[in-house]
Formats: structure tokens, sequence, C-alpha cells
């Protein structure tokens, strides 16, 4: 018994001697570049198998990512010393009085501060910032830079030095001091020692 | 091709003549349900895409938020729209192809009707919160039960079907519903088990780790045996039945067939790349995902390639053009498959959009059009009718595809976008854009691009309604047609002038046999995946280090599962650099070993919460729970105002915890004993911390405490920190 039935009118390939509701089917080869597709990509897969979990130890991500940590702490900490150096006290005192630095600061503020302490810092979930009243440190733009920075995770104050660049730290830090004495539309009630 | 007029094959003994007709009725009605059920899939589906680019269409009405809109939407299409067509298309050609009646008219209508009735279920459960929270597994166990019930009745209709028929081999499309029946049965059992708490809430049996893998087993297969197999299974029967040309290789079915279902079972842990899986199951999860790009394809080539000799035809058959779109699809989706699960394109697509503009272009691209070419084809010859409206079906074919082109780009376009500014750290280890709303903010503009790209879909989907409704109004049925052929002689021994002398020509002539092997194809990658992680100790840490929810946390979980926040909010932490700067350290296994479910998520539309717990006072997540806008102006997240008045369920804790015991949570017996008196306990310390902070109106047995309980902890495992805190 012949497994071609006949030849297809078309394109001349042989047709299979079997039809199922009116439906034959071609006895074509596979098609070379799929097959070579195929053989390629189980090649691959053996391959990256064994060497990733076979050869290597298999916790290939938790390298990398230790890797990539130390890389990057290693470049924080030059970018962070390097920022200090060109950092002084008596510096930082006259940019917390500088205007320009306390808009740059005002925008630092509405992103990041203003959903607790009011966009006018009158106060929300965290304290009022405009009274002379202050639940850490006394409220000199050095205690004011480092509670932002370092945060006061007991009291909900998250730390922004991992997040915000130094610049950014002491434009909103002198943002915060210029807030002092300002008259907010619904003042919280004060907080803390008065300094 | 002239119709064969039902000859005994060689060597066929002579047995008698029967005569018989096919049952399209039950084809006719499945029919239907597919075109109402996918308007309503899809209409919900451009909801909540207009919700994401609009939160105030969540209207501050708990069974319309996003949370519970979204699952009630995938089980719509898939379940809905894509199982009833499935369905519709099975007992057509199925018939045909056996040249049998299906076994039974009863099993037929039975599985019609409690298919029709559990997607009622669905649509009412699932936006009143009742919900598994896995993804594309979302309902609740009594429902889980009559999903196994139907299926099986479907199952026994079949094979049923396939012990009568007349026809000595089996077509390369019985294969594909073959495979899809059993892995379909076996996908949906093993992962929906679970131990009931009440009448519609359980607990599953597996936990963290666990329940991750099996659930992504499950929900990666349920594209592959739901979405895929049958549906070329329909592409072999209707393609060369409305192209009328013979199929381009049936060596190449054979080979792709038994490659596509023995790899595709193994390709689920691509979901979980850079997860706290071990790494080698990851690996297994990606390399067979590449592995499976071939034998996907191999079913484009045969399709495309069986329209060789009537190219010519696209020109002017709609229906054929829209058979070569869904193709086309079909093999742009499995081409991208692959490449998503590449790890290092994994890292930057995971938890974004570029997801959802895959599965679209699969959903709406292959699944959409192929369902509705197939449509097209079938309801004339159904209704002994001719389509209405031919230039109709044109334009449906360009809205279709106009419309699945605008989706896919748009999702690409953001998905990329939002993965690149995660993961942008600056010279100075900083996160470059560390606020994640800026990131959702720079992507709203392409969610109103989406929802265009998904109504221009849907106005094509109206065409074919009101064509299709041309169509049939009117119409008259036909009596059903006589069909005559030769009763199989009584299978005894492999004969090969009966089978054949080809090894697989000889296993088609023996579907019981065939069916066996396919069970082993798919249970192979099955084991080798899901057994280590039941047994093996590297996926069971069972570290006494992390403490187990206190029952108010348990309670607040529920309302976190119930209320759908994984749908936007993962708890998985990657072990990489930028997500160690955004959300804290990696997450790890024993972190999760006692969620049931767990919540790792597969979407961030909005931030990871595995450790937010402590970050943000109490007073925060209240006030950001009511209106998210009052801290994150741009947020578009939903307001839960009714967490606010609606009362904790604390009379259930016992009975949560008692089976929360017997699964292996180490409670004692005076954790259960004393449940709602720890939780009563817990909410008034949290009560007082907020009436510290000024929100004096907070009352202890709102649910809105038991949610904040649950988030403080989240990140906190330790009992160490629990007692600092």
């Amino acid at each position: 018994m012949s497994d071609i039935r006949r030849y297809d009118e078309l394109t001349n390939e042989p047709v299979l001697d079997h039809e199922y509701d009116g439906i034959e089917e071609l006895d074509n080869p596979l098609p070379g570049w799929w097959l070579a597709t195929f053989y390629l990509c189980v090649i691959f897969a053996g391959g990256y198998f064994l060497w990733f979990q076979i050869l290597h130890d298999g916790n290939n991500i938790r390298h990398t990512y230790n890797q990539e940590w130390q890389a990057m702490e290693a470049k924080a900490m030059e970018a962070e010393a390097a920022a200090a150096a060109s950092m002084s006290d008596e510096l930082f005192a006259k940019q917390v009085n500088d205007p320009a630095v306390i808009t740059a600061g005002k925008a630092v503020y509405e992103s990041k501060c203003s959903s607790c302490h009011a966009p006018d810092g009158g106060g929300l979930i965290g304290p009022n910032l405009t009274d002379n009243h202050w639940l850490n440190g006394d409220g000199t733009p050095m205690a004011v830079f480092k509670v932002i920075k370092d945060g006061v995770m007991a009291k909900g104050m998250p730390a922004w030095g991992p997040v915000l660049s130094k610049e950014e730290l002491s434009q909103v830090s002198a943002f915060v001091v210029s807030l002092k004495g300002t008259k907010p539309a619904a003042p919280k009630e004060a907080q803390g020692n008065a300094y | 091709m002239s119709a064969v007029a039902n000859p005994t094959h060689v060597g066929e003994p002579d047995t008698p003549v029967e005569y018989f007709e096919y049952d399209d009725q039950v084809v006719r009605w499945f029919t239907l349900a597919t075109l109402g059920w996918g308007l309503i899939s899809f209409l919900v589906g451009l909801f909540i895409a207009l919700q994401l680019s609009s939160w105030r269409l969540n209207f501050d009405l708990p069974w319309l938020t996003f949370g519970r809109m979204r699952p009630l939407h995938t089980n719509a299409a898939i379940f809905a729209f894509a199982g009833n067509a499935i369905f519709a298309g099975i007992y057509y050609s199925t018939q045909r192809l056996l040249k049998a009646r299906m076994f039974s008219d009863a099993l037929s209508r039975i599985h019609f009707w409690g298919w029709q009735l559990i997607i009622v279920a669905a649509a009412i459960t699932l936006p009143l919160g009742y919900t598994m929270s896995k993804e594309y597994a979302e309902l609740e166990w009594p429902i889980d039960i009559a999903i196994t019930v139907i299926w099986v009745v479907f199952a026994v209709n079949f094979f049923g079907t396939l012990i009568r028929r007349r026809e000595r081999h089996i077509y390369v499309a019985i294969w594909f519903y073959i495979a899809t029946i059993i892995t379909v049965a076996l996908l949906h059992v093993v992962n929906s088990i679970s131990l009931p708490v009440s009448f519609l809430k359980s607990y599953p049996v597996y936990a963290g780790v666990q329940d991750a893998l099996i659930q992504w087993w499950y929900g990666h297969n349920a594209v592959a045996f739901f979405l895929t197999t049958p549906f070329l299974g329909l592409m072999y029967y209707f393609v060369p039945k409305a192209v009328d040309r013979p199929v381009y290789s049936y060596k190449l079915s054979i080979i792709h067939f038994w490659a596509l279902i023995f790899i595709y079972i193994w390709a689920g842990p691509h979901h979980l790349l850079y997860t706290a899986l071990p790494e080698w199951a990851q690996t297994l999860g990606m390399i067979f995902s590449v592995m499976l790009w071939a034998p996907s394809w191999g079913g484009m080539i045969n399709g495309m390639l069986t329209l060789r000799g009537a190219w010519d035809r696209l020109r002017t058959d709609p229906i054929l053009k829209m058979f070569v779109a869904a193709l086309t699809f079909y093999g742009m989706a499995t081409f991208e498959g692959p490449l998503l699960s590449i790890k290092a394109v994994n890292s930057l697509s995971h938890y974004t959009d570029w997801t959802i503009g895959h599965v679209h272009g699969g959903t709406l691209g292959w699944n959409g059009l192929l369902t509705f070419a197939m449509i097209y084809y079938l309801v004339p010859r159904l209704w002994n009718t001719k389509l209405y409206s031919i230039k109709l079906v044109t334009a449906h074919f360009w809205f279709g595809i106009t419309g699945t082109g605008v989706y896919m780009i748009s999702l690409w376009v953001a998905g990329i976008t939002q993965g690149l500014m995660w993961r942008g750290i600056t010279a100075e280890g900083k996160l470059m854009y560390p606020d994640f709303i800026e990131t959702v903010t720079r992507i709203v503009p392409l969610y109103a691009v989406r929802a265009l790209g998904g109504s221009l879909f849907i106005i094509g989907f109206l065409l074919m309604l009101y064509n299709i409704w041309m169509t049939i109004r009117g119409a008259q049925i036909a009596a059903p047609e006589k069909h005559r052929a030769h009763r199989l002689a009584k299978f005894t021994h492999i004969d090969a002038a009966v089978l054949g002398n080809k090894p697989h020509r000889i296993l088609e002539g023996m579907p019981m046999v065939f069916s066996v092997l396919a069970v082993i194809a798919v249970v192979v990658g099955s084991v080798i995946e899901i057994i280590p992680a039941l047994m093996v100790q590297e996926f069971n840490p069972g570290s006494k280090a992390v403490r187990p929810y206190t029952p108010l946390e348990l309670a607040g979980r529920d309302i976190y599962v119930r209320e759908g926040c994984y749908t936007c909010h993962s708890q998985m932490i990657r072990p990489m650099v930028a997500e160690t700067l955004r959300y804290g350290k990696p997450t790890t296994l024993e972190e999760t070993q006692y969620d049931r479910p767990f919540q790792w998520g597969s979407k961030r539309t909005g931030p990871d919460l595995a450790r937010v717990g402590g970050r943000y006072p109490d007073s925060w997540h209240y006030r950001h729970m009511l209106n998210p806008r009052d801290i994150v102006p741009q947020s578009i997240m939903p307001n839960y105002p009714w967490l606010i008045k609606d009362k904790t369920d604390t009379a259930s804790l016992q009975q949560k915890l008692k089976v929360m015991k017997t699964l292996g949570v180490p409670y004692s017996d005076d954790d259960i004993r004393f449940a709602e008196a720890n939780a009563q306990k817990q909410a008034e310390e949290i009560t007082a911390r907020l009436k510290k902070d000024g929100i004096s109106q907070a009352s202890a047995d709102k649910e809105i405490i038991a949610m904040i309980a649950y988030l403080q902890r989240l990140g906190h495992m330790q009992p160490t920190e629990v007692a600092a805190k």
C-alpha cells in the first residue's frame, strides 16, 4: 500500500493517502531553517544549563547582585567624599540664606515633604515646621540637615540620604529653615521643645 | 477538493454502514455564548484600562475597583470568551473529524449550561471580593469543584465520541484537543487544592514559594493549554477547510505537536525569574521557554503554508485574511514570549506593562481574530444562510488588527520606559527616579492610548455582532444532514493493513494509547519541577525565625487579598541594585513561608510592598487608603473609603487560625483560643497611635485597622524585630 494518494495540482507535492472531513495533508519534509532553529535553541538551552547551573555553583543571580552592589557602594562613597570635600559648615551656613538655594529647595520639598508636613509647612502627619518647637535637634540648619538625611525611623520620618543628593539635601534644609516664622493656613499644634 | 464519500480505508474489514447526524445545536449555543461573553469581557477590559488612565472611574465603589474588576476581565476573556469559542469549535470539528455524533446529547447540554453557570458565578463572586488571588484561578473552592465536574463531563463526552468514532485514525486537531482536555484537568485540580475556612473562603495547601511555583506552572500552562493548544487544534481544522487546500506538512504536525506539549509544561518558572525561587528552577523555566520558540512556530508555519497556491484569495476573502492575521500574531507572540523569558530581558520587562502588551498580542491577535474568523466561517453553515455583509468583515479585520497593534505598541513603550526609569542609578549611587509616582505619571498617557487600541478592537467586534445578528435573523436552520460511514471493526491487534506501518500512523489509530503518551509528555516536566518544591529542603526553610501572622494581621491580609491589591503591587524585591535602593534588601524564601496564598504579584502599577512595614506611620496609611491623593497628589490608586466604615470580620479568626494550623503554621492552642481577643488588643494599640497623630475618628473594629496591621508587618518577619518595634 502506498502512502501517497496523488500529487497536488498546484504545487505538485505528494498528498498523503488519508483525509478527514475533506482535509488532506501533504508529505512535505520539515523546513530546514525551522529544524535548524529548533536544534540551535536546544543546544543553547543545554549549554546554558550546563554552564551556569552545573559548571558554576548555580547562584549566579546572587553573585552578580553582590558584585554590582559593592561596585555601586564604592562609587557612591567616592562621590560622597568628593561632595564632602567641596562642602564646609561655613559654606553651608552661607547657602542657607541664598534665595536661589531656597527656591531650589522648595521644589524638593514639594515633591518629597509636603505630603506629610503640608505644602506650607503647617504639619499634617509630620510636625509643624514653621513654629520654634523641634522634636529632633534644635532647629539649626545643621540639625535640620541631619534629621532630613538620616531620618528618625521611630517617629516615622524617613531617611532621605539614600534618595536625595547632597545638593538637594542642602537645598531642602535651607527651605525648611526659611519656613520658620511663616504663617501656615492650618498650623498643627506645637510639638517638642522650644528653641 | 471533492468530499470523499466515506470510503472504507484500505485494509479495513467490511463492516455495516451506519447513518448518523451531527449535533449542531450545541455548537450554535456555544457560538452565541462566545459572542455574548466576548462583549462583556472586552467591555470590562476597556473599563479597567480607563481606570488606569483616570482613577476616578473606580467610583469609590468596592465592586467596581480595579483590583476586583481585573480578575473579572481575565477570567471572562479566558474562560467565558475563549472557553466558549473552544467548545463551539471542538464540538463542531470533532464530530466531523471522527464521523460520529457527540457521545451524549445530555452531556453536551450539561456541559453548556454548567459552563455558563460557572461564568455567572464568577461574575458575581469576583466583584464581591471572593477570590483566591491566584491569577486566572481566582475562583473560590465551590466554583473550582463545579469547574472540575463540568470539565469531567466534557472529557467523558469527548472521549466517548472518540471511542465511537467511525474514522480509524485521528487527525492532528484531535491530538491537540486530547492534550488540552487532559492537561487543563491536571493543572486546575493541582493548583486549586485548598482547605475551606467557610463557604466562600479557603487557604491553599501550598504556601509561599510552593504556591508561587505551582500557580505559575498553572498560569503559564493556562496560556499553553487553554489559549494555545485548543486554538491550534481549531486552526488545523478551520484553516484548511476555509482555504480548501491540503495541510502543508504532516511530518511537521507530528514533530511540533509533541515538542510543544512536552516543552510547554516546563516554562512556568519564567514568571518567577529573579524571585526567591531557587535559581535552577528559574533557569529551567528560561531554557524551556527558549526551546519553545521553534515548536510554536511549527504551528504557524503549517497554518501559513497551507495557504500556498491560494494567497490571491486573501485579497477577496476577509475571513482568510483574519486567519492569516491570527497566525501572524501567534508567531509574533510566540517569538516575544521566549525573548521575555531570557533573564536579562526579563529583568527589564518583568512587573511592567510590556508583559500586558505581550499577552494581548496573543489574546486579541491570536485567540480573538482566530475566534472571529472561525465564527464567520461557522455561522452561515450553522444557520444555513449567507453572511449578511462581507464588507463589514473586512472592516472588522482592519479595526481588529489596528486596535491590537495600537494596544501592543503603546504598552511596549510604556513597559520599556518604566522599566528603564526604575533601574536608573546616578553616579552618586542614588535612584534617578526615587519617587515611584514619577515613573507612573510618565506612562499614564500611554494608558489612554492603550484604551484607544482596545476601543478600536471593540468597535470591530460590535460590527461583527451587528453582522452576525443580521445574518441569523430570520434564518431557517436546516434539518440535520444525514451522513453515512462504515462502522469501525473491533480493534483486536495492531494490524498493519488497517493501521498503517509507520509508528506514528499506528499511534493515531489508537487514541487511548495516544492519550496516555500525551499524559506522560506533560507529567514529566510537571513532576521534575513541582516535586522538589514540595519535598526538598531548599524550598522549605521551615525557619522558626519567622513569626506567623497575628490574628489581626491575618484579617488584614485577607482584606488585601479580597481587594486584589496583588493586581498592582508585588511583594517580591528582586536581587538588583536599583530594587534594593528603592525597596530594601531582596526578599527571601523564609519571609513568605506562611503566605497562603502567596502575594508575590506579577505587576507593579504601584510600588513593591514587601518591606513597606514601618516605612510610614500608621496615620500615613490611614489617610493614604482613604484617599491616596492626599499623600501623593498624582497617585492613580483607587480610594478605599469602605475600609473605614466596614467592620473587620473577627468572628472567623479562630476558624482561620485553626485551618492555618492544620496546614502547618505553628499556632499554639492558645493562639487559636484567644485569636479574637488578641486581634482586639492589637487593633486598640493601632487606634491609640492613630489618635495620637490626630486621627480621632479611628475605631478599632474597622477593616482599615486590620489593613494597617498587615501593611506594617510586611518586611518585619522576625520575632526580635517585633519585640523592638
